[in-house]
């Protein structure tokens, strides 16, 4: 790929990361408007903590709970989908698909009286949650690959840790990718319900904005989340394109 | 060689394979036909492992497959099937490299390899090597397929309906393909056709298959003389018998020396290597009984009908 394509590739990405650090450190500066929004109140700029701290550690949440659901994830369904872990694929796909249709915030919800408040409860309720759609969509990508292909590949003599990073990864990767995509967006969103049980994160401004009656604050913190989820949705989907094989000869 | 002794395969209550007895020579293209799930690719994949036998004794070369290491013993047995099961995202010259590459061969090695198959297989390296199988003909993919299971110079090969989905033109030239490769490298095939006529053109000996169990196992010409029982006849097409068996013999083995009777200049012409099933079709069509027959351009010799029909016939 030429530098310009490159650009152009990741230019969507870097467009809405731009916004998104302009935002982080420019927010101070709209104090008047932010005046209009909520005239009532003394303070319109949440200041608690600065924004640039609340986005790294929101990432960082984030981060940690994807780092531990992907591993798990991709972990699981590939022991699922081996001959010797078979008798577990009902299991897991009923657990994978019910999980789906649990709302986030029950996940935190019922967290706390498991795991207390805080950071650590936040990040297992997060990982769990994001483990989900990275089970579906690795095994729903191993599966859409055609048997005979899988045939021919052990026919030839290549070894199971072969067929498995030659043929079965590559082909499902794009899939696969989704899946953490959909796992981290939605992530994105609910570890900001984790400031209701006491992690610091982009969701502080939101809660003391509701709580307070502030606009503004809510506001601030929506901002930010919502910048936040749409450049690690647009990175996951150049990312997706680019692991994504190619299965033809035209540049 | 390879042997099978009373090799048993069992799914549930199926059984698959029933007691197999079957010596597949050095060299030899052997044939299994027979109707739907009569077990021919159970058999097939019994021999490289894909499928592990329940009983009995299946050796190469005299050692039971069974003790042998798996992926080492599928590398040296080339295997092809129906969908070719050629990698999407490898282009032809990695997909046909696979094997090479497993077996360790150097990246010289290999590329030559490549370049000398794509060649045998009449796919020009310039054009084809770099092609995705997406962007190639059923025909072609069939090619890739065949080559890749070529790679690694296995000294068996199995084919499990190669040439299944092809039109009847493709069919044939592969099929001829196929028959000029063995001519040439004389590897042991195994192959699986449902396709009778398929069988009696390739096959050096044929294997009949009914529910699990062989029925017949003779040479192309021997099984149409005597079909064991009438589920093989009828396999062989019933009426159409004599028909399939003139189109195993040459105009050669029955032409006559010239100089023919004064009439042969009206008489169309065929070649010394055609079948006596074209010469009676040729006949047929034209509403004649004598045909000249030539061995490229030059005239060699005269058939008449009476010696389509009796090979003791003078006229
Ligand atoms: N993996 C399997 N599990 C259970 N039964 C199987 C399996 N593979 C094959 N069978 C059964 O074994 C029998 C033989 O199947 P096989 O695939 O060998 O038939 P075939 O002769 O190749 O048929 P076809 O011409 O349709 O390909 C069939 O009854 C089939 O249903
Ligand atoms: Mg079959």
């Amino acid at each position: 790929m030429s530098n310009r394509k490159r650009l152009l590739f990741w230019g969507l990405p870097l467009f809405w990361g731009m916004c998104l650090f302009l935002a982080t450190l420019g927010l101070p500066w709209l104090e008047e408007l932010f005046r209009q929004i909520a005239p009532g109140h003394r303070q319109v700029i949440y200041s608690r903590d600065s924004f640039a701290l609340l986005l790294g550690n929101h990432l960082l949440l984030v981060g940690l709970a994807a780092l531990i659901s992907i591993s798990l994830g991709l972990a699981s369904a590939v022991f699922v989908t081996r001959p010797y872990g078979r008798d577990f694929l009902p299991l897991v796909t009923q657990v994978a698909s019910m999980g789906q249709t649990f709302p986030p915030v029950a996940v935190l919800a019922l967290a706390v009286p498991l795991l207390g408040f805080g950071a650590l409860p936040t990040i297992m309720a997060l990982s769990l949650y994001g483990l989900l759609p990275i089970v579906r969509n690795t095994l729903v990508g191993i599966h859409s690959i055609d048997p005979a292909l899988l045939e021919s590949a052990r026919g030839m003599g290549m070894s199971p840790l072969q067929v498995l990073w030659q043929v079965e990864m590559p082909l499902a990767a794009n899939i696969i990718i989704g899946g953490i995509r959909t796992s981290v967006t939605i992530n994105i969103a609910t570890a900001a319900i984790g400031s209701t049980i006491g992690a610091t994160t982009l969701g502080d401004p939101v809660i003391s904005g509701l709580v307070n009656g502030n606009t503004a604050y809510v506001l601030q913190g929506a901002i930010l989340i919502g910048l936040l989820a749409v450049t690690a949705d647009s990175c996951l989907d150049r990312l997706q394109q680019w692991v994504s094989p190619r299965m033809d000869s035209r540049t | 060689m390879i042997e099978l002794q009373q090799v048993t395969k069992r799914f549930g209550n199926t059984l698959a394979a029933d007691a197999i007895d079957l010596r597949i020579n050095q060299g030899e293209f052997c044939v299994l036909v027979g109707t739907s799930g009569c077990g021919k690719s159970t058999t097939l994949r019994m021999i490289n492992r894909l499928i592990p036998h329940s009983s009995g004794l299946l050796t190469i070369e005299g050692q039971e497959i069974s003790q042998l290491d798996e992926q080492q013993l599928r590398r040296r047995i080339g295997y092809a099937i129906q969908s070719t099961g050629l990698f999407p995202h490898w282009p032809v010259a990695r997909n046909i490299s696979l094997v090479p590459r497993l077996l360790g061969w150097s990246e010289a090695r290999v590329t030559e390899r490549v370049e000398e198959l794509l060649e045998l297989l009449n796919l020009p390296y310039a054009e084809f090597a770099h092609k995705y199988p997406s962007e190639l003909s059923g025909g072609q993919a069939q090619r890739v397929g065949v080559a890749r299971a070529l790679a690694g110079d296995p000294d068996i090969l199995l084919m499990d309906e190669p040439f299944g989905a092809l039109d009847p033109i493709t069919r044939e030239t592969l099929q001829n393909e196929l028959l000029r490769i063995q001519r040439k490298i004389h590897k042991t095939l195994v192959f699986v056709t449902h396709d009778m006529d398929e069988a009696l053109k390739l096959a050096s000996q044929i294997v009949v298959m009914d529910q699990g169990k062989i029925i017949q196992q003779a040479s192309p010409a021997e099984l149409l003389l005597n079909p064991a029982n009438d589920f093989v006849a009828q396999l062989l097409g019933g009426e159409d018998r004599g028909l399939k068996q003139a189109g195993l013999l040459r105009v050669a083995e029955r032409m006559l020396p010239l100089p023919g009777p004064n009439s042969l200049d009206q008489a169309p012409a065929i070649q010394l290597h055609d079948s006596l099933r074209q010469a009676l079709s040729i006949m047929l069509w034209h509403q004649c009984q004598q045909l000249r027959v030539y061995e490229g351009d030059s005239l060699v010799g005269y058939l008449p009908l009476d010696r389509i029909i009796r090979a003791d016939s003078h006229v």
